[in-house]
């Protein structure tokens, strides 16, 4: 041991891993200016490459074709107008949306997102989006489409936020069959992430939960909206260990693959369990 | 001038490992192959600690894991300290005790991929109580931890470019 802290490249390894242990206790307890930091810088490049990904790999070849044959078509008799048209019709396009689900939920506060990155050592399809906590996102915040719940905020920092998607094990939301009432949690499955299928959980054995059964969150915990759609019931299935109920659930979203999304900031009941805890304190 | 061409070098291994984060992170930018995408920083790592002295290759190997660390979830964990401990002893390895030739680049390339992609799966995934996690490591990981050593490959001639081109 003695021996080992005489050479100068091992002291300076063990001063390195200190100081690692030291940022690592900082992250972990949510001090996130080190990963603030290095978004701020990363943020612009992801967000154009993200751009620039998505109109190359979106799109066949003929697909692509056929586009640029219509725009070529369309250019000519748009030559006269503003030269920003087509930015300024894909933001109507998303504001379109996010106005669809604003007047679906009127005390729902929502702040529009796009998709910057994918990270490959993920499993459960969660991506970074441009939005952090400058832009009024919080942790535990509800991700949707115009086409149901995505997933929520699991990690945030000043300018980008990290989603964890209804695909993932990690994420449990309390959700009820639309047509009978009956509950259960939902939450991803290792054997159905990549089919873009979810699962919910802990039914009661009585319960009467069909195919083609909408799937939608119950409200109960504050932490997402009721109503809000997940999904239909794909498949009705028994665990092969305790035999327990739980049906497969295809989200009307391709959850792999979204790239704009609308995250809830703030919504009539939002945090009511926590409130009446302190409440009853 | 010997110097100024090491500053030039290790800017050059900045610029690979932010291009390399924003090609693995970019969305639909590198094709899945059986499921896995490449984890290109780690192989970037080691090929840096198999050409470089130890102090470099330790501070290399700390960024590719803080950046990786923070890409996956956002707090410094698991890859800064293993790839800090790993390319610092890698380094050394190779400068008391191995050539850097193609074969024993790509057998350590492998083997501390493997190491690195698999215990992280051990930890984060059948630890943390991931149902199923063997289908999970049969669907992603496998390909994962091939596409990354394949990937690895291909970064060792580029650093070995690098290290002899600004030598």
């Amino acid at each position: 041991m003695k021996d080992f802290f005489a050479s100068k490249n091992n002291k300076i390894l063990t001063f390195t891993l200190v100081a690692l242990i030291i940022l690592a206790i900082f992250t972990a307890a949510g001090h996130n200016w080190l990963s603030t930091g290095f978004n701020a810088l990363t943020v612009g490049l992801s967000s154009v490459t993200a751009a620039g990904s998505e109109q190359i790999h979106q799109k066949s070849y003929d697909e692509l074709k056929e586009e640029n044959e219509k725009l070529k078509r369309e250019a000519a008799d748009l030559r006269a107008k503003l030269v920003d048209y087509y930015d300024l019709k894909d933001e109507n396009a998303r504001l379109w949306k996010y106005y669809k689900i604003k007047k679906a939920h009127k005390d729902f506060e929502l702040m529009p997102a796009s998709v910057i990155r994918r990270d490959s050592a993920d499993d459960f399809y969660s991506f970074t989006v441009d939005v952090g906590t400058a832009s009024g996102v919080h942790a535990q915040d509800p991700v949707l489409t115009e086409n149901g719940l995505v997933g929520f905020i699991s990690s945030i920092n000043g300018v980008t936020a990290r989603v964890t998607t209804v695909l993932s094990p990690d994420l449990k939301a309390g959700a009820r069959v639309k047509k009978t009432g009956d509950s259960g949690v939902v939450s991803g499955n290792t054997l159905y992430a990549d089919d873009n299928l979810t699962t919910l959980t802990k039914i009661d054995a009585n319960a009467s939960v069909e195919k083609n059964d909408i799937i939608v969150t119950s409200g109960i915990g504050g932490v997402y909206p009721a109503d809000l759609v997940i999904g239909k019931v794909s498949e009705i299935k028994y665990d092969e260990y305790d035999a327990t109920k739980y049906a497969v659930i295809k989200p009307y979203e391709d959850i792999r693959n979204v790239t704009d999304v609308v995250i809830i900031t703030d919504f009539k009941s939002k945090g009511e369990v926590a409130k009446k805890i302190t409440e009853g304190d | 001038m010997e110097r100024r061409y090491t500053v030039v070098r290790y800017f050059a291994y900045s610029l690979e490992y932010l291009l390399l984060f924003i090609i693995e992170s970019t969305p639909g930018l590198l094709p899945e192959i059986f499921g896995g995408k490449p984890m290109l920083l780690i192989p970037a790592a080691i090929t840096v600690a198999l050409l470089e002295n130890e102090l470099p290759a330790m501070f290399f190997g700390t960024a590719a894991g803080i950046i990786t660390d923070l890409a996956i979830g956002q707090s410094v964990g698991f890859f800064a300290f293993t790839l800090t401990v790993v390319c610092f002893f890698l380094s050394r390895i190779f400068r008391e005790y191995m050539v850097v030739s193609f074969l024993n680049a790509s057998a350590f390339i492998s083997a501390v991929s493997t190491g690195l992609i698999y215990i992280y799966f051990l930890i984060f995934r059948v630890f943390s109580g991931v149902e199923n996690a063997l289908a999970l490591f049969a669907s992603h990981y496998i390909s994962r931890i091939i596409y990354t050593i394949a990937a690895g490959i291909g970064l060792f001639f580029l650093n070995k470019a690098i290290h002899r081109g600004l030598r």
